[in-house]
């Protein structure tokens, strides 16, 4: 652990929160529009760029980084979320300044709400990096609060009644969903303080597990389930989903990106720590079935809810269920194969989803709706976001060349490996389903007769380049996975089921194959 | 090696030189499409070919070579032996002429549909070549199911062409069905990978009888989806609302033979197979063929008729497959034949039938009469196509339906049940071959109906295609036998 | 009379303190009614921490009393002078006799998943643990039976009231930073939430959560 990264990692919390308190301060009678561009655009880039380099450097290196004391914790499992964080952050906060032009451009924002947006957006960030760098279980569940409080304004930007009827049921239901988090954690920690040596270290996640103390099972139990209902609803899983589509479908359409790009999967990354501690102190077959009851319940509920949508954006949040669904699944299935796959889907979905968010924002820009039966015609009047539309509901249906394809095969793999057939043969079926989910909407939009009056013409470069990165990202994590992501996936694998070395490699059929 | 180049390169180059050419058709302009798919597709031919005859130049019966690996797990690879050779270059020759025809077919002179070409076409269609050829050379079973989606998405965007809503539909219900049966894959991979840590087809010898039945019965759900067999054949009807020469790519070496090709390849390569397989296989087929046989009489519309009757061609080569299992390797050298030959037949009997609805602007029978005397060459072409899908000697069918009938009597020599099997797919033979002639009888000779007088001239593009597999209808079983045998 | 008994009486209190706020008509009544509960809550803690000898539950106990004794009940008291909702009691989605069989369920399913807890500090206060987990879930029960908004946010703070006091007994030596944290939050949450219905009000002229049904599917 070298001062060096320590420092970047107080920065790369810093760096968002000072932009957004500069945000704040800035008064936005005087100032013009670029003040505030200029200044989103430097803080995203600064995360990004940290980001990123903090990911490989833990990822190659193999060591951990602790920042104020033992507060903040960076490991190979955090590095997984803060690159998802910062390279998505950073194409969404892109796109969002084309995006907030346009709003700009016909009234439906002021200039104070365009403040607001910014000012949001960076504290979005900050929270969210505070929840995936926390190794203190209780900062972990602030900062998941935190990224609620910070988002709802977000959700409710446009003022008018649907987008605070989302935030209003995005507001009640997460903090009610968290609180159940909050008592998990606390039932966590107490039990910790009186099964621990040290009482004072019961607090940290890096003493808790792999600590060996006796923890109460029943105790244990209950924290768990809470913290999997709690965390949940924030991740979009059954039974407390249903604020999601609501919420996702009425933010302006870059926060719809990062909200179902990446917060949810800071959630998930909260459940993944309790996970480890519940299959640490219970044994695998308790927390594995939760997570398969759960997973298999949003899987099959979310895909069906997404053949009836007749708004694009509600499809998208919907599929968000859906794909969290398979992460819990993947948990559920368990062992290497299973927490890899979850790990890959958790990262190939985050681009693909804000993707798609991005591309529904080009759709608004062009149609001012987003009703399937009312935009026709993409590939007549706006040809290069049409064959984004559809390389991106492609993806999103599971297939080859693009990345979403590798880890449903590796989840698929793990559940014949853990032996549940059954749920994979129903999780096969349910798949189906996306899939004609996601080329009816195709068919719908893109490939239908543009109405006469239709204005033809594109979105404007600045827009769609964040959009081709994306795409090229997803092809390129489809075709040939960066080693360094292979690593790091292997080692947050690793950390997940407190193994040493190679988990994916030394899985136990493969090593009978090759060892002899 | 080859010109100092390894066949691997050139296989690899049949698979990648098509996607990237489907990307450029994306980014060029309207007017290139269809160069840039035909010199695609021309290219990918040259590279199977170069394939073919760099392989027949090598000793070793089977040549491997991994492309992608994590760890020590092979992902992706290559294989190549006479069943991929030949087949690769079948399915991408046909693809070939297929895009010939079909610079032909979509213009606005077309009767039945008159509509100026689209991009979209020219991408999927091309997509689609590289995808069968890939499929074909796949050395694992990720790769295998890789290509099977990636044909079932070029599919469902090729069939819904049109854009009316029961090409929708139809669209959306072969996506549908055949994406049911890539589960199969999915578990055969899952299955493999738990019992062997391997991916490669390979690896099938190694399981034991209990996880090898199971994982083939998986491999044969899938097959079955893939090629219309029952229960999943109803996609294959409703696909006809797709421009003909994407019907005749479906029907003649693409959808439906994916799923046989992925099933051959898994039998030559799993070592000694359980006759449960066989079994079940056989039964399956001999359900399917009398079920589509009982389909096809009473079908008016051309395209109609020879869905059914692929469903019923494709029953004879799981046939041969599963007498392939009950021990006569004839039987396999017979299927294997039967995809090569019926891939030539019955593109060109779709063609015909594009042909047909071109310049007359009706596919419905009853309406065609005299054909031979205003388009002998189409007159031609629906005789040679009909007679070598019933199995008439000397066009290409006879041969490879001889070869599974006398390798299936091997097998079912002694077994009542078997040779009761084989007895019904011979009855169904001759009469379909009946049905056929009495067809052939209406529409060729005699004056020129209404409909056909009227008869608009053929684009020269589509009358070459026509010539080329007539030719191939003769020769395409000797090509066959010459390499298999 | 040990200290542990009056703790584990006081927190029968909270049970009765928070039926009587999902009964009360009026949201106005039901700030004063929460104020009250929270005054209990602040005698549980002190009690908590003179039995015990955890120090820390005293501080703990001001900390308790400035946020939710004082903050929390003056915002809403503050927020609904400035909205004045017209019809300010809106029938409950659940009738009173059934809100109290449902909580009398929850009361006793809580204990008996308490008596299954072996933890050694929680040996003494195993009523009192019950009663605190009960309290989270009368206060889930409160946000569902509810239709008025105002209601609804009390129902949260019953939720956290019932964690907190669940913290104070499982884990009495909390180090100060984690009480403060999640006193902060808590409003911080009821802030943001009073900010929301403000709004909500304005723009859609109503408090009554089964208006806000525009969203479906």
């Amino acid at each position: 652990m070298t001062l060096e990264s320590t420092l970047l990692v107080i920065a790369l919390m810093a760096t968002p929160f000072a932009a957004a308190l500069l945000t704040a301060v800035l008064p936005s009678k005087i100032l013009p529009h670029w003040a505030y561009e200029v200044l989103h655009a430097f803080s995203l880039t600064i995360v990004c760029v940290s980001a990123l380099y903090l990911a490989i450097t833990v990822v190659l290196n193999g060591e951990n980084v602790q920042a104020l004391g033992s507060w903040f914790y960076l490991d190979a499992l955090g590095a997984v979320f803060i690159f998802l964080i910062g390279a998505v952050g950073l194409l969404a906060g892109w796109y969002s300044l084309p995006y907030l032009r346009h709003k700009v451009g016909n009234d439906t924002l002021s200039n104070r709400q365009v403040k607001h947006y910014y000012f949001f957006f960076n504290l979005f960030i900050f929270t969210m990096l505070v929840a995936v760098l926390s190794n203190n279980i209780i900062m972990m569940w602030v900062a998941i609060e935190a990224t609620t409080l910070a988002t709802v304004f977000l959700v409710a930007l446009y003022n008018n009644r649907f987008s605070l009827e989302a935030a209003w049921k995005y507001l009640i239901i997460c903090t009610v969903g968290v609180a159940f988090g909050l008592y998990g954690t606390l039932l966590v920690y107490a039990n910790g303080a009186s099964a621990l040596a040290d009482s004072s270290q019961a607090i940290f996640w890096t003493s808790l597990v792999g600590s060996g103390a006796p923890f109460d099972p029943l105790l244990m139990q209950i924290a768990f389930v809470f913290a999997v209902v709690g965390f949940g609803t924030k991740a979009g899983l059954f039974p407390l989903h249903t604020w999601l589509p609501d919420a996702h479908s009425e933010a302006p359409s870059p926060v719809s990106a990062l909200l179902s790009g990446v917060l949810l999967k800071c959630a998930v990354l909260i459940i993944m720590r309790f996970y480890t501690l519940a299959v640490e102190t219970l044994g695998s077959g308790f927390p594995q079935m939760i997570m398969l009851i759960i997973g298999i319940v949003s899987v099959i509920i979310a895909a069906f809810a997404m053949l009836m949508q007749d708004d694009v954006k509600r499809l998208l949040a919907y599929s968000s269920c859906e794909n969290i669904g398979i992460v819990a699944l993947c948990l559920g299935f368990g062992g290497p194969l299973g927490i890899a796959a979850a790990l890959l889907h958790c990262v190939f979905h985050g681009f693909i989803k804000a993707l798609l968010f991005c591309l529904t924002g080009n759709l608004d820009m062009k149609y001012g709706t987003r009703e399937l039966s009312k935009i026709k015609g993409v590939l007549q009047v706006a040809p290069a976001t049409a064959v984004l539309l559809v390389i991106g509901f492609v993806s999103l249906a599971g297939f080859p060349p693009f990345a979403l394809f590798v880890s449903e095969v590796l989840a698929i793999i793990a559940a014949v490996v853990s032996g549940n057939i059954i749920v994979v043969v129903i999780f096969g079926l349910v798949l189906t389903v996306v899939i004609a989910a996601c080329f009816r909407a195709i068919s719908k939009m893109v490939l239908s007769k543009a109405p006469e009056d239709a204005a033809k013409g594109e979105v404007g470069v600045f827009a769609l380049v964040p959009q081709i990165l994306l795409v090229v990202v997803i092809l390129w994590f489809g075709v040939a996975m960066p080693q360094q992501l292979f690593k790091g996936i292997e080692a947050a694998t690793a950390i997940v089921l407190q193994e040493e070395g190679n988990v994916l490699l030394e899985a136990p059929v493969i090593k009978d194959l090759f060892d002899e | 090696m080859l010109f100092g180049f390894d066949i691997a390169g050139f296989a690899i180059a049949s698979v990648v030189v098509p996607f990237v050419a489907a990307i450029l058709i994306i980014v060029c302009k309207q007017a290139a499409a269809k160069w840039l798919s035909l010199g695609a597709g021309s290219l990918s031919f040259f590279a199977t070919a170069l394939v073919w005859i760099g392989f027949a130049g090598i000793e070793a019966e089977r040549v491997h070579s991994g492309l992608i690996s994590l760890g020590k797990v092979e992902v992706l690879g290559l294989v190549f032996d006479q069943i991929s050779v030949m087949l690769a270059s079948c399915f991408v020759v046909i693809g070939l002429i297929i895009t010939v025809y079909s610079i032909g077919y979509l213009s606005s002179k077309n009767r039945e549909h008159a509509d100026a070409p689209r991009r979209s076409f020219y991408v999927f269609f091309t997509l689609f070549i590289g995808a069968m050829a890939g499929l074909v050379y796949s050395s694992t079973l990720v790769g295998q199911l890789v290509f099977f989606e990636i044909t079932g998405a070029c599919s469902w965007a090729l069939i819904r062409y049109y854009g009316t809503k029961t090409a929708n539909r139809a669209a959306l219900k072969a996506l549908i069905l055949t994406h049911v049966g890539t589960l199969g894959l999915f578990l055969a991979i899952g299955i493999l990978f738990f019992q062997t840590g391997s991916l490669g087809i390979g690896a099938i010898a190694l399981l034991d009888d209990h996880w090898k039945t199971v994982l083939l019965l998986c491999v044969l759900f899938a097959a079955w989806a893939k090629s219309a067999q029952l229960p999943f054949y109803m996609w294959l009807p409703s696909a006809m609302e797709a421009p003909t020469p994407v019907s005749a790519y479906l029907h003649g070496a693409s959808m439906v033979k994916a799923g046989v090709a992925v099933f051959a390849r898994v039998l030559t390569e799993a070592g000694a197979i359980p006759e449960i397989i066989g079994w079940v296989a056989a039964i399956a087929a001999v359900i399917t063929l009398l079920f589509s046989f009982f389909m096809y009489l009473p079908q008016r519309d051309l395209k109609r008729l020879l869905a059914f009757s692929t469903i019923s061609q494709l029953s004879y080569i799981f046939l041969g497959f599963a007498f392939f299992i009950l021990g006569s390797s004839l039987a396999f050298e017979g299927a294997l034949m039967h995809i090569f030959n019926h891939a030539f037949a019955k593109t060109l009997f779709f063609l015909v039938a594009g042909a047909l609805s071109f310049t007359l602007g009706t596919r419905l029978l009853p309406h065609i009469k005299g054909v031979l005397k205003k388009q002998p060459l189409l007159g031609v072409g629906f005789a040679v196509g009909a007679l070598a899908i019933a199995g008439v000697p000397p066009l290409n069918g006879f041969f490879s339906k001889f070869a599974i009938f006398s390798g299936s009597f091997q097998a079912a020599a002694g077994d009542f049940l078997l040779m009761t099997i084989v007895v019904v797919a011979l009855v169904e033979t001759v009469v379909c071959f009946a049905w056929f002639v009495k067809w052939i009888g209406s529409v060729l000779p005699g004056e020129p109906s209404e409909v056909v007088a009227s008869a608009t001239p053929l684009p020269k593009s589509m009358s070459f295609t026509l010539v080329l597999l007539i030719i191939m209808v003769f020769v395409s079983s000797f090509i066959a036998a010459a390499w298999l045998g | 009379m040990s200290g542990y008994i009056i703790v584990n009486i006081l927190s029968t209190l909270l049970i009765l303190t928070s039926l009587v706020l999902i009964l009360a008509k009026s949201p106005r009544k039901a700030a004063y009614i929460y104020g009250t509960q929270a005054l209990v809550l602040v005698a549980i803690l002190i009690t908590l921490g003179s039995a015990s000898g955890a120090h820390g539950l005293y501080t703990w106990s001001i900390t308790a009393f400035i946020t939710k004794v004082i903050l929390v009940p003056a915002i809403l008291l503050f927020a609904l002078k400035k909205m004045k909702p017209q019809q300010e009691d809106m029938p409950p989605r659940l009738a009173p006799t059934v809100t109290v069989a449902l909580t009398v369920v929850i009361v006793v399913l809580c204990v008996l998943v308490v008596s299954g807890i072996t933890l050694p500090t929680a040996l003494e206060v195993k009523p009192a643990l019950a009663v605190s987990l009960a309290l989270f879930f009368i206060g889930i029960t409160c946000i569902i039976s509810q239709r008025s908004i105002i209601k609804q946010i009390f129902g949260f703070c019953l939720m956290e009231n019932g964690s907190h006091v669940s913290l104070a007994l499982l884990a009495p030596e909390a180090p100060m930073l984690v009480e403060i944290g999640i006193a902060t939050d808590a409003v911080l949450v009821v802030i943001v939430m009073v900010i929301m219905a403000t709004r909500m009000y304005r723009t859609i002229g109503t408090l009554d959560a089964n208006e806000i049904t525009k969203l479906r599917g």
